[in-house]
């Protein structure tokens, strides 16, 4: 098991001498941003990652760890740091749940933030729930995540993408009849190509779902039944690694002319142009769950210049990336609401739980919590498509229209939020 | 074509990919009695390098050929060091040996290679010919063809070369045949050459025709056990005709929309009826087998 734990007070003056060296062109902001080194007692906060193992899904708290080093450089919680402390689960759900217990019981860190995992969020939901701790997730990707009390993620997960993505297919490609291609599992899978399925219906359209195994070896059927579906459109909703074999096999067999292309999240990323090679430009459409990754707004640049200042070169600036950020900087803020001497749990996960209508340029809409026994505030999302260098905005932010969210623009309308 | 014959054409191309590591488990586990667990690894170990020489722009030959030499190398390296001092030891024991080496090999590949999606692309890939409605690229031809010639091949070594005869004796006597002086060093070594080297040629295979992924290449030896278990680790062409079984099975079950989604146990299934319909009629009594 990777253990990381970083008592980032020791090194900000390190990493403030490197952020001057390299930092010329932004200046990154966060906290108090008053230049002086937090000395206090540490305020424990936990993360949990899935590192090890098929997929790395530890962007999300790499750049909650740069925040919160920017953060303890600039004056940390009213004089107080921030330690923090990220386990991998190795997705593994045995793992997933000792560093859970760990982070909770033994640690006692005050909240989680900017987790990213497949299995973590499943096994602690009732944990969290149990000891009143809240995770400001990051980077979800099952059902479970976004339907428990006291997790709450910046990343809004396969579900809206995938009907987001449909969504815009049928509104911008005229699409009639939409096959999903989703993995064999249920809470990922069924979940997020179910929900479009139904969407399909909605509308008076067709819709289909075609489930593989994260170890699928013939992927030539896969493409036949996507023929057979009768689909117009197909939206990839898989791993990128799996999505890369599915399209290899759709171009060996020359059917890559004969559908609409559309993908959830797992696409956006730097590498997949390269990747899919030059016939996939133009034609593969992209949802995208937080705004572009070379975005100009105020938070896109000062993302950005945080990461370059106190993340390390090889951490990945992508999605998830954006997310933990997002996520440490709301938790930052709430933080900096309390009385550093009555910093606890309690009033932590109050304070957290209290987060209401905050924006972002990296979010097509406002962030909350409240105190709901689901959580999904980021469900608007935008399209881009493959181009040669990378990816071109092809859709604005549209909010997504599912049958899923009433319970959340429910307890929005609780709150006062949104229209 | 109809949707069946779709299906079969495409689902004897990913039983090819299985026959072709069937037969390198059985080839070893005739000469040396090891179950390789490490089989997917190795191939793994192969694509992956095979990847990193196609990123530094190296001809494609270099490609392939680093893959099966790694493969081939990897093997010997465990087969020369490591299997002689478990020689004498029980079948689950060399097995579960062998299991270690994958996972070290694993290990391995992560630390050089981070997670991250990557295509291994040849140039057999743009040839295709079109049979009844559906395209078999060069790659996989390839892959069917290799398989074939492999199955041929180790045929040939096994009935007709003095290697070939000293392998076979070792598989039915050990102890017997190093007493009548077969060397059995040299012809052990000379098996986990072999299987390493269709290892990584395999490897090379998976990882362009299906992801290129290491901890899915070193599991990949699970549904190809299944295809070697239903020749009972011992016939090669029974191996390679289970091999091809198994792909059809999986990709046919496609058609049934219930089982598709679970058509990823197709292998274990297969042999699973396979041994069940073999050992019908035998008894266990407490002297041993009827």
């Amino acid at each position: 098991m990777k253990k990381i734990t970083m008592t980032l007070a020791g090194a900000s003056g390190l990493l403030l001498l490197a952020a001057m060296s390299t930092q010329a062109q932004a200046a990154p902001s966060c906290g108090l941003n008053n230049g002086q080194a937090a000395t206090g007692e540490p305020i424990k906060v936990g993360a949990i990652v899935g590192e090890t193992g098929p997929d790395d899904f530890s962007s999300a708290a790499d750049s909650a760890a740069a925040y919160f080093a920017c953060v303890n450089a600039n004056g940390g919680i009213n004089g107080r740091p921030i330690e923090y402390i990220v386990e991998d689960d190795q997705w593994n759900p045995e793992v997933a749940v000792q560093v859970g217990t760990k982070l909770v019981r033994d640690d006692q860190v005050v909240a989680l933030v900017g987790s990213g995992s497949f299995v973590e969020m499943s096994m602690n939901a009732k944990l969290y729930e149990a000891d009143g701790v809240m995770s400001m997730a990051s980077a979800c990707a099952v059902s479970e995540c976004f339907e428990s009390r006291n997790i709450v993620s910046t990343n809004e997960g396969p579900l809206p993408s995938s009907v987001g993505a449909a969504q815009w297919a049928v509104a911008n490609l005229g699409s009639q009849n939409v096959v999903c291609i989703g993995i064999n599992i249920p809470s990922v899978g069924q979940y997020s190509c179910g929900w479009t399925e139904k969407y399909m219906t909605s509308k008076g359209l067709t819709g289909s779902s075609i489930l593989l195994d994260l170890a699928a070896v013939d992927l030539n059927a896969a493409v036949l039944q996507a023929v057979a579906s009768g689909a117009d459109t197909v939206l990839v909703n898989l791993p990128a690694a799996l999505a890369a074999g599915f399209l290899k096999t759709v171009e060996e067999q020359g059917l890559k002319e004969n559908f609409k292309w559309i993908s959830s999240t797992p696409l956006y990323d730097a590498d997949i142009p390269g990747l899919l090679g030059p016939g996939w430009v133009d034609v593969m459409h992209v949802n995208i769950e937080l705004t572009p990754i070379d975005g100009t707004g105020e938070d896109a640049v000062n993302w950005r210049a945080i990461m370059d200042a106190y993340a390390k070169p090889e951490d990945p600036r992508d999605t998830f990336s954006q997310s933990g950020y997002l996520s440490a900087k709301f938790f930052v803020e709430a933080m900096l609401e309390l009385d550093p001497a009555a910093i606890d749990r309690a009033t932590v996960t109050a304070a957290i739980k209290g987060i209401a209508n905050k924006t972002s340029d990296l979010l097509c809409g406002p962030y909350y919590v409240g105190d709901a026994p689901t959580h999904m505030p980021n469900h608007a999302n935008m399209m881009v498509k493959v181009v040669a260098d990378g990816f071109e905005v092809v859709g604005e932010c549209t909010d997504v229209d599912s049958a899923y969210l009433e319970p959340v623009r429910a307890a929005e309308q609780a709150l006062g939020i949104g229209g | 074509m109809s949707a069946y014959g779709l299906f079969l054409v495409s689902g004897l191309a990913v039983g090819a990919l299985y026959a072709l590591g069937g037969v390198g488990l059985v080839v070893l586990n005739r000469a040396t009695g090891f179950l390789n667990f490490a089989h997917g690894a190795i191939g793994a170990m192969g694509a992956m390098t095979a990847w990193q020489m196609a990123a530094w722009a190296m001809p494609e030959p270099v490609v392939w050929g680093a893959a099966i030499g790694i493969g081939a190398l990897l093997s010997l390296l465990f087969g020369r060091f490591v299997a002689p001092g478990l020689a004498h030891r029980e079948p689950v024991v060399k097995a579960v040996a062998t299991l270690g080496f994958a996972i070290a090999l694993l290990g391995v590949m992560n630390l050089l290679w981070v997670t991250t999606p990557r295509r291994l692309s040849f140039t057999l890939d743009g040839l295709f010919i079109t049979l009844g409605g559906i395209r078999i690229t060069g790659t996989r031809m390839l892959a069917f063809g290799g398989g074939l010639a492999v199955v041929a091949g180790v045929t040939i070594l096994l009935v007709t070369t003095r290697v070939g005869l000293m392998m076979r004796s070792l598989a039915d006597n050990r102890p017997v045949a190093a007493l009548l002086g077969t060397p059995v060093l040299r012809v052990e070594t000379l098996a986990w050459g072999l299987s390493g080297a269709l290892a990584g040629f395999t490897g090379l295979m998976f990882g362009g025709l299906v992801q290129l992924d290491p901890t899915l290449l070193t599991f990949m030896v699970i549904p190809v056990i299944a295809a070697a278990i239903v020749a009972r680790l011992s016939s090669i062409s029974v191996t390679f005709a289970a091999g091809l079984l198994i792909g059809v099975t999986e990709s046919m079950l496609a058609l049934y929309p219930p089982l598709a989604p679970f058509r990823s146990a197709a292998p274990f299934a297969v042999a699973i009826i396979a041994l069940m319909w073999l050992q019908r009629g035998r008894r266990l009594t407490f002297a041993g087998e009827d």
